[in-house]
């Protein structure tokens, strides 16, 4: 994924907030189910296929105290690895 | 020193999963049937439009799963409606049947929603002879049409063996039934309990002290000789597996188990909860005489979080086995977890008591020995 893509967030899949604002992400039809962090909580929420990933960086970025250097490559691994598994899709050009 | 109380399991924002029980109607009357004859128990259904909209409330709050018992949950002329509703609201199912009314034309859409995790189907011997002693005539052929129909749909299996007084005899050749000739993945067992129906058949029943021993015998037999496929959680070769290793920590002094000395043997209401045919949430349907409150009239989040009756539960690893006189002097305290608190509550009438059905030292004094 690049950092133009605009991830969209699957409306089939369902955002779980369990303990603490970790939570899990379950798909219905496939059982599968992924535990995510707050970070990753806060970039579900950002996927909304309007929002391209550099900006969802930077927000994120901005949200949370102490964020690391390495947090981009880790939301892109982490958004990448959605995608991967049919969590996310990209906003098909021209729509 | 006292031995710290293990932490109190952490409660998440709303259940994972619930059992429902969509009915309260069956087409049989098992001799110990846990349900029927319970003093607990409202023996009436709610329409689907209630069911339906108790759905989008736990979908709105990412509940994951629901089991749909009963009674009979094929029972419902409604049921496709109340699928499509947990489809609907993102969630996936289970079925827990007696399998005789089960047909094609279910079995098919309840394939076609690709969110059925399992249908558990009871058999509890290899022919009608046995599996009909305590179900009734024709229940045997019922529950294997019902299984072999949702194998053709490629619908998952999951049976689940009760063992009575008729049917240790016959573990063998169920075994051999359930696993070569359907060809099934796996298969649970567990034993009738005194609950329900089966407290006016216990002594029809329930397994005496010597044939628990026996069916403990026969199923680590099995369970070793189809290693995987023979599952328990509770009866004969749950007992049996647990009650070996507590005589092998006490024999060698080993420390106390990491969840023994303490009533710790339920952590079902740390993610899950249940609903009675008539609407009233309960921890389990196993606890059903704790009335939490309704469906569609109060809040799942605020019951779930905060009823006095469902943390009193979660509170009951705080509870020691020290402090019952059921207890006192047992040399397996240490290792011992109390059991399950519906049992306890059968038995004892306390809910926050060990369970004698599951006490070995009680086994042990009934001349019961350890395969």
């Amino acid at each position: 994924m690049n950092p133009t893509d605009k991830p969209i967030a699957s409306p089939l899949v369902v955002l779980r907030e369990e303990f603490d604002d970790w939570a899990v992400l379950f798909n219905p039809d496939t059982a599968d189910a992924v535990g995510t962090n707050p970070v990753g909580v806060a970039v579900w929420k950002l996927m909304d296929g309007k929002t391209r990933l550099a900006d969802i960086v930077s927000k994120v970025k901005n949200s949370f105290e102490d964020v690391p250097d390495s947090v981009p490559q880790e939301i892109e691994a982490f958004v990448n690895s959605l995608s991967e598994n049919g969590f996310v899709g990209l906003e098909l050009p021209g729509k | 020193m006292e031995k710290p109380v293990p932490a109190a399991s952490k409660v998440m924002r709303v259940p994972r999963s619930l059992l429902l029980e969509i009915t309260a109607r069956c087409n049989l009357r098992c001799r110990y049937c846990y349900f029927f004859n319970n003093p607990a128990m409202v023996y009436r259904d709610l329409p689907a439009e209630e069911w339906l909209k108790f759905f989008n409330e736990l979908g709105s709050l990412g509940v994951m799963k629901l089991t749909l018992a009963g009674g009979e949950p094929f029972f419902r002329e409604d049921l496709p409606a109340l699928i499509e509703g947990i489809v609907r609201n993102r969630m996936r199912f289970s079925m827990l049947s007696n399998g005789g009314l089960i047909n094609d034309e279910i079995a098919a859409f309840m394939a076609g929603t690709g969110r059925c995790d399992y249908v558990q189907v009871s058999v509890d011997g290899s022919c009608a002879e046995v599996h009909d002693s305590c179900r009734g005539k024709g229940s045997f052929d019922g529950a294997i049409r019902g299984i072999r129909t949702l194998q053709r749909h490629g619908i998952f299996v999951a049976v689940r063996l009760t063992i009575h007084r008729n049917n240790v005899q016959d573990l063998e050749n169920t075994a051999r039934f359930l696993l070569e000739d359907l060809g099934l993945q796996d298969f649970g067992t567990n034993a009738a309990g005194y609950m329900g129906a089966c407290c006016a058949n216990a002594e029809d029943v329930l397994l005496n002290t010597e044939e628990r021993q026996e069916a403990m015998a026969i199923l680590l037999r099995l369970a070793a000789k189809y290693p995987g496929r023979i599952l328990a959680d509770a009866g004969p070769l749950a007992d049996g597996r647990m009650w070996r290793r507590m005589e092998e920590a006490r024999a060698q002094g080993k420390p106390a188990f990491y969840n023994g000395g303490r009533l710790t043997g339920c952590g079902c209401t740390s993610n899950k909860l249940a609903v009675r045919a008539d609407g009233v949430l309960v921890p389990c349907n196993m606890l059903a005489h704790i009335e939490l409150g309704r469906i569609n009239q109060d809040s799942l989040v605020e019951v779930w979080q905060n009823s006095p009756a469902l943390n009193q539960i979660r509170n009951r690893p705080a509870i020691s086995l020290s402090d019952f006189e059921f207890c006192a002097g047992c040399p397996y305290t240490p290792y011992c977890t109390g059991n399950c608190p519906g049992l306890a509550y059968t038995l004892t009438g306390q809910v926050d008591h060990p369970s004698p059905d599951a006490c070995f030292r009680q086994f042990l004094k009934e001349g019961g020995t350890l395969p």
